[in-house]
């Protein structure tokens, strides 16, 4: 009979998990399913393709944002981290300074300078005492800043065809329902590649199991002997890391490096997650979730497209939902 | 059921009966025996939440002026009844009479409207706002539509004195004690005309001085012919403070007792049908060797503790809130390091720099705040059983699923945690079960030593005998107990060494109860 009960409280349990996961995937398929009957262009292989790599920077940003989340922290910064590598990536390639304009030491570079950024975000928060959302808006105007005064407001071009090659290509493939031919996305991919590691290391290794319970409740956490700074840090290396990523990866898709790209990704990243089930409270989260929440948005704005709806109805259709599902979710999980 | 609802029209909206202005200690005083009709009756009054059965046609008449007593374990339904009392929740079924006029007492407005108050074990205030506002929150005076802050803080602070609490009340909440805070919350339920005040463990965080404040305080409401309901697991200040006491167990009254006709054994009977002796069981173990000690151990907040555990051993820690217990046994578990003396673990000196040194070592503590350091509240008891012991259940990085659930089920039964399964949220638990998954995980992680800080704080009788009987087998399994109680009761009938301290140091020793209770308490007050 005590007054423990506050909503936020109640949650936990895989099994509450899998259904939300089942929930959202419901509702990205029917979205899949209204659009093909609504559009002869939706359901091609063409469209489908498409889709998967306009969504898959957005899911590998929403997939390291997640890990910060989780322990009760945001990451505004990570827009702002993958234009700026996205610059970094592009001053490398198109200069000549030995290894580190090969594509792969460029790539190591940038994802370097990932590392670093997260490694400063968790100093901030963990030896500086900030609030994660202070530190993370501090460096989201920096580095747009830094980005700006490197390269003098320019664009840079990428000319390395061998480096931006790679973003349309596809490796895999099956016939598709009309009789052509799908291919699976290199950048589609590259979504695997990060989030096979990032649910491995989120629900199978001590670690993941680590960032929940400092997410739900530091001090007993740190006097259960967990090692809360270091996981701190870990969070926020992942986030940044990823982050970097995406940007290597925008700089190959769009061939260029400019410190403005990316502009208000960090808030699809962090939709992306809250619609799929992350508690921005912290010590709720799965990896699934913000996969399937990042292609929801982008199933909304590529259905946007083909139905030719204004593009402003995107944004509120976006609002809408976030709304709406975490709304029913809250419901679900508990009164109040 | 099916009552319909009745007008509030009907409803006597209570004025206090005496101008605020006039000094509180020189109203007539009303005879505590309560010769005249009782305030307030409950009949038949029954709850049902889904398939619950919290309340079971309870029959109760509170006389006015009276300090009425109610006792029970934890589920007994104490806090339903505080909630069909202030109207938090609506009755299932029964008749509330309030001066003689049935109520339909729906609205926790509508409580307040009639004179009924609770004041809660913790403080429902708002922590950035000063006393003053705290007092006049949701009633504030205005001038012009504007707040007048200069009359609430004039009025506010008049009315403290006037109830003798010695607080300012331009101070920001937040910087006084938890118990301050309480006196506060009292303020505000006195201002807004209480005849009827719930207190609901109100010195489970109190300082013994906090304490005898409040206790001054009720017994000076009573004198003003308020009724004051007190609800506490502490029996020792039911006999203290209460005229009568009502003892409800699994949701039904068992009965009412005038306090001079009773005693705490004949209580404890009727709340759980088990006799004082059962609870303070402890069975007779030899002490080995020494696990711990310390030598003129000092740090923030204490100095020169030279104490040492056996295996066998519970060493008991008394003293006043704030004394340097906690301070002492965090130092020893690394959460502040200790900054001078020594520290011998198993005969070899050692620095212990962070928790997880003291976990490694052998040291486990079950801290004093479950809610805040013990439990991640949110996530499932089995997580948190386990969560000091993941590296063990883990092959090098990834986690072994099958025995992170094997050692969860394995200790949700040895303990007998009572739960839906090992997923469930430690939320959903009771406050004891609760406890008992704190001291599960440390069992878990099998320490040498064992440090509980205030391991029995608002859990029932019923909980506290088993986790008594838990540090038994903790004994029995050759490893230390350091115990730290405010609860003088508990450490004198358990603990084999005590230690009294005062002001961060150790001002007395003693051996398994070679000193009475009032000697013991002189000791850590000081007189």
């Amino acid at each position: 009979m005590s007054d423990v009960t506050v909503s936020r409280t109640r949650r936990g349990g895989s099994g509450l998990n899998v259904l939300l996961g089942l929930t959202l995937l419901a509702l990205l398929l029917i979205m899949w399913l209204a659009l093909s009957v609504e559009t002869r262009t939706f359901w091609t292989a063409n469209n489908i393709a498409n889709l998967l790599r306009q969504g898959a920077m957005i899911a590998i940003l929403a997939i390291g944002e997640t890990f910060v989340i989780i322990t009760g922290g945001i990451d505004l910064s990570v827009g702002a981290v993958a234009g700026f590598v996205s610059m970094m990536v592009a001053l490398l390639l198109t200069h000549d300074l030995g290894l580190a304009s090969t594509i792969a030491g460029a790539v190591a570079i940038s994802l370097g300078i990932g590392i670093f950024i997260g490694l400063f975000h968790a100093f901030g928060v963990v030896q500086m005492g900030l609030p994660p959302f202070i530190m993370t808006l501090a460096t989201m105007y920096a580095l747009r800043g830094i980005g700006l005064l490197i390269t003098n407001g320019a664009t840079i071009s990428i000319t390395n065809d061998a480096f931006t090659g790679f973003s349309r290509q596809s490796f895999l493939g099956f016939p598709w329902t009309d009789g052509s031919w799908f291919e699976i996305p290199m950048l589609f991919w590259m979504v695997i590649l990060v989030a096979v590691p990032a649910y491995i290391l989120l629900n199978q290794s001590r670690w993941g199991r680590y960032l929940f319970a400092i997410g739900s409740n530091k001090e007993a956490a740190r006097l259960s002997g967990v090692n809360v700074t270091a996981m701190i840090y870990l969070a926020y290396v992942l986030s940044a890391f990823c982050a970097a990523f995406v940007g290597v990866l925008l700089a190959m898709r769009i061939g260029i490096g400019n410190p403005t790209q990316a502009e208000g990704w960090e808030l699809q990243a962090i939709a992306s997650s809250v619609i799929g089930g992350t508690s921005l409270f912290g010590a709720v989260g799965s990896i699934h979730g913000p996969l399937i929440g990042s292609f929801i948005l982008t199933t909304i704005n590529n259905g946007a497209n083909l139905l030719n709806l204004n593009p402003f109805w995107q944004r509120i259709i976006t609002g809408a939902l976030i709304i709406v599902v975490v709304y029913f979710d809250s419901l679900r999980r508990g009164k109040r | 059921m099916a009552r319909g609802k009745p007008r509030l029209s009907r409803v006597p909206i209570h004025r206090p009966r005496f101008e605020r202005s006039m000094s509180l200690s020189t109203a007539p005083a009303p005879t505590a025996s309560g010769a005249g009709a009782p305030i307030l009756v409950l009949e038949k009054l029954d709850k049902r939440f889904g398939a619950t059965h919290a309340l079971k046609g309870v029959d109760l008449a509170f006389e006015r002026g009276e300090i009425h007593a109610i006792v029970g374990e934890n589920g007994a339904g104490k806090s339903t009844l505080i909630k069909l009392l202030t109207g938090v929740h609506p009755r299932t079924s029964g008749e509330v009479r309030w001066q003689g006029a049935p109520v339909p007492l729906v609205s926790p407005h509508e409580a307040i409207g009639l004179g009924i108050n609770a004041v809660h074990q913790e403080v429902v205030l708002c922590p950035h706002l000063t006393v003053a506002a705290n007092i006049f929150l949701g009633d504030e005076s205005t001038r012009a539509g504007l707040l007048d802050n200069r009359t609430m803080l004039r009025e506010g602070q008049s009315l403290l004195d006037e109830l003798g609490f010695d607080l300012p009340a331009g101070a920001i909440l937040s910087s006084l004690t938890i118990g301050q805070q309480q006196l506060v919350a009292t303020a505000r339920a006195e201002r807004r005309g209480a005849k009827f005040l719930i207190f609901d463990e109100p010195t489970a965080y109190l300082t013994r001085q906090e304490a005898a404040a409040l206790f001054k305080l009720i017994r000076r409401l009573k004198a003003n012919g308020v009724t004051v309901v007190y609800i506490s697991h502490r029996l020792e200040e039911v006999f203290e403070l209460c005229d009568r006491v009502s003892i409800l167990r699994d949701g039904a009254l068992v009965g009412t007792r005038r306090i001079a006709e009773t005693n705490e054994n004949d209580l404890i009977a009727l709340m759980i049908n088990r006799s004082i002796e059962q609870i303070y069981h402890k069975d007779k173990v030899a002490f080995g060797e020494t696990i711990l000690t310390t030598d003129k151990l000092s740090g923030q907040g204490f100095r020169d503790v030279s104490v040492s555990v056996r295996e066998g051993e519970i060493v008991g820690l008394y003293g006043l809130i704030g004394a340097g217990r906690s301070e002492f046994v965090q130092s020893l578990f690394g959460r502040f390091p200790a900054t001078g003396g020594r520290i011998v673990w198993q005969g070899r000196e050692v620095t212990i720099r962070s928790e997880r040194t003291a976990m490694d070592l052998g040291i486990a503590l079950a801290p004093e705040s479950r809610r805040d350091q013990g439990l991640c509240l949110g996530l499932g008891v089995g997580f948190n059983i386990n969560l000091p012991i993941f590296k063990r259940l883990s092959l090098g990085p990834l986690m072994n699923l099958g025995m992170e659930s094997a050692a969860a089920d394995k200790q949700i039964r040895d303990v007998q945690i009572k739960t839906a399964s090992r997923t469930s949220p430690a939320s959903s638990l009771s406050g004891g079960n609760q406890q008992k998954i704190v001291i599960g995980k440390w069992l878990n992680h099998g320490a040498k030593l064992f440090i509980f800080d205030e391991p029995t704080v608002g859990v029932d009788v019923g909980t506290k005998a088993e986790i008594y009987r838990l540090l038994g087998s903790l004994l029995q399994n050759g490893a230390g107990v350091i115990m730290i109680s405010s609860y003088l009761p508990e450490v004198y009938e358990l603990a084999d060494t005590l230690h009294v301290f005062r002001r961060g140091a150790i001002a007395a020793s003693h051996k398994f109860k070679d000193a009475s209770h009032e000697t013991i308490l002189s000791e850590a007050i000081g007189v």
